[in-house]
């Protein structure tokens, strides 16, 4: 029957019955299967591992290895554990048909069946597989292209941090998922200046990492030097307007002067840096007035806010996907937590200090996984 | 997030109680949607019972302030508590969604 060798689908029928054998096999012969036969629990273990086929048609009583443990062992394997299995069996008892189940059967037929029902029954889990399989398909070619959405985005970040003259950076970047919608980068500027920009684009996954990306484009063609913050935003905001809609992104560039030890800031609905004064040994958010994010309407005007820095002070620049952490029993990390463990890093080194934030966060967080993407960069000036 | 909606002298108004997140959002997204699509809309939010809103959340709101705009609508936001009223300043948001204290006070500001 060339139908049936050629055919993509494959069903086992197990029974030592040779009688038994041969209805099942003549009832299911003309359904455009290819039919596969074990006339014990042995072989047809042996017949699943190597044909994999879609569906097993299963006697309960056997002698040797019986229709349970056949079906326990098929489930324990993961190599036959997705194969569907039905039971067939003169058994008609509701105690059966319930362990069959519980033992991860998808249907039962008692003996003697009416071939119309065994045919029925058996192309109904052949489509269910079949959807199930096209399913899981879909979702490893779905998984795999946000993955090379990823890796685009991971080579739109700067390869290494900045080096800054008197000022000693170290960042960290962690998506939700696959790709995301938080950025940074640095911008190398005349006079000892230099730009660092931390921007988050509302939402995550692939649409946040189209907004991330432009971002990034535009920053990198923004025309002259971006040494004036008000003026880099507003160039930004200028050209995201055309195409956020109905997302937006929050941005933060700041301009660090080694020269003056002096840093100025502006912001677009992000949340302001924070910053630990050694001095005082106190630690607290930067006071600075912003605009609304980037990408919903257009700035009368960028506020500056301009503050001076000593040796030994710690920066702190962030996306809110870190303070929006929760921990499981639903309580958020917060601002304030966040503050202390800048002020509490027991490091001069900006990495250690990172790190200790990050161990700090996972603790808080407990194996909950994050709903939003993270940046964060941590400065100590020289 | 738990969303209730009743008439106050033709201005609709929208009670929203619990948390406006990302896996919220959607959902509030569409029943707003469903109110801002309408013309000449008087839309008041009532985030007192609000516990928590992410960006996503935000986004909601801005687009509700944005489709009603074009269809010649008037919304306000009230009776923020600390916290959200802060992600509101920090954010920006307070520049460009009108803002009131009380809910009496956001429906006088929509009905005069």
């Amino acid at each position: 029957m060339p139908d049936e060798t050629n055919a993509a689908e494959s069903i086992l029928l197990v029974d030592d019955n040779p009688t038994n054998l041969q209805v099942l096999f003549q009832t299911l012969s003309g359904q455009g299967c290819k039919l596969l036969i074990a006339k014990n629990g042995e072989t047809a273990l042996t017949i699943a591992q190597k044909a994999h086929p879609d569906l097993i048609l299963l006697d309960i009583m056997m002698p040797g290895i019986d229709g349970f443990e056949v079906c326990q062992r098929l489930k324990s394997n993961p190599a036959t554990e997705g194969i569907p299995v039905i039971f067939l069996s003169a058994l008609d008892d509701t105690k059966d048909k319930v362990k069959g189940l519980q033992l991860g059967a998808v249907d039962y037929v008692a003996k003697p069946f009416q071939a119309d029902e065994v045919i029925a029954r058996v192309n109904t889990h052949l489509t269910i597989h079949r959807l199930k399989r096209e399913v899981e398909y879909q979702k490893k070619q779905l998984e795999h292209e946000l993955e090379v959405v990823s890796d685009v985005q991971r080579r739109l970040l700067p390869k290494a941090v900045q080096s800054i003259t008197g000022l000693n950076l170290a960042a960290y970047y962690q998506t939700s998922r696959y790709a995301g919608g938080d950025y940074y980068d640095f911008a190398e500027l005349p006079d000892n200046q230099y730009g660092i920009l931390v921007a988050d684009a509302e939402g995550h996954s692939a649409p946040a990492a189209v907004l991330m990306a432009m971002t990034c484009a535009l920053f990198h063609s923004y025309p002259g030097a971006p040494s004036q913050p008000g003026k880099v935003l507003r160039y930004l905001n200028e050209h995201l307007c055309q195409f956020a809609e109905p997302s937006f992104i929050t941005g933060l560039y700041v301009i660090f002067d080694a020269n003056r030890r002096s840093l100025k800031i502006a912001r677009a609905g992000h949340p302001p840096p924070m910053i630990y004064r050694a001095a005082d040994n106190t630690a607290h958010e930067v006071p600075c007035k912003g605009v609304f994010p980037l990408g919903i309407d257009s700035y009368d005007d960028v506020p500056e806010t301009n503050i001076t820095l000593d040796p030994g002070d710690r920066l702190l620049m962030y996306t809110d996907g870190l303070t929006e952490r929760f921990s499981p029993q639903g309580e958020l990390y917060g601002e304030e937590r966040l503050l202390s463990q800048l002020k509490e890093a027991d490091a001069n080194d900006p990495q250690l200090i990172l790190d200790s934030i990050i161990t700090d966060l996972d603790r808080f967080a407990g194996g909950q996984s994050a709903d939003d993407d993270q940046a964060l960069l941590v400065g100590v000036v020289q | 997030v738990e969303i209730t909606k009743k008439d106050e002298n033709g201005v609709i108004c929208l009670t929203i109680t619990g948390r406006l997140d990302a896996v919220t959002a959607t959902d509030a997204d569409a029943m707003i949607k469903d109110i801002t699509k309408e013309q000449d809309t008087r839309l008041l939010f009532d985030l007192e019972p609000l516990d928590y809103i992410s960006s996503a959340g935000l986004r909601v709101l801005l687009a509700a302030a944005k489709d009603l705009k074009r269809n010649n609508g008037k919304m306000i936001i009230c009776a923020l508590n600390e916290e959200i009223k802060k992600i509101f300043e920090i954010s920006g948001f307070s520049s460009i969604i009108p803002i009131a204290d009380t809910v009496a006070s956001g429906l006088d500001q929509l009905t005069t």
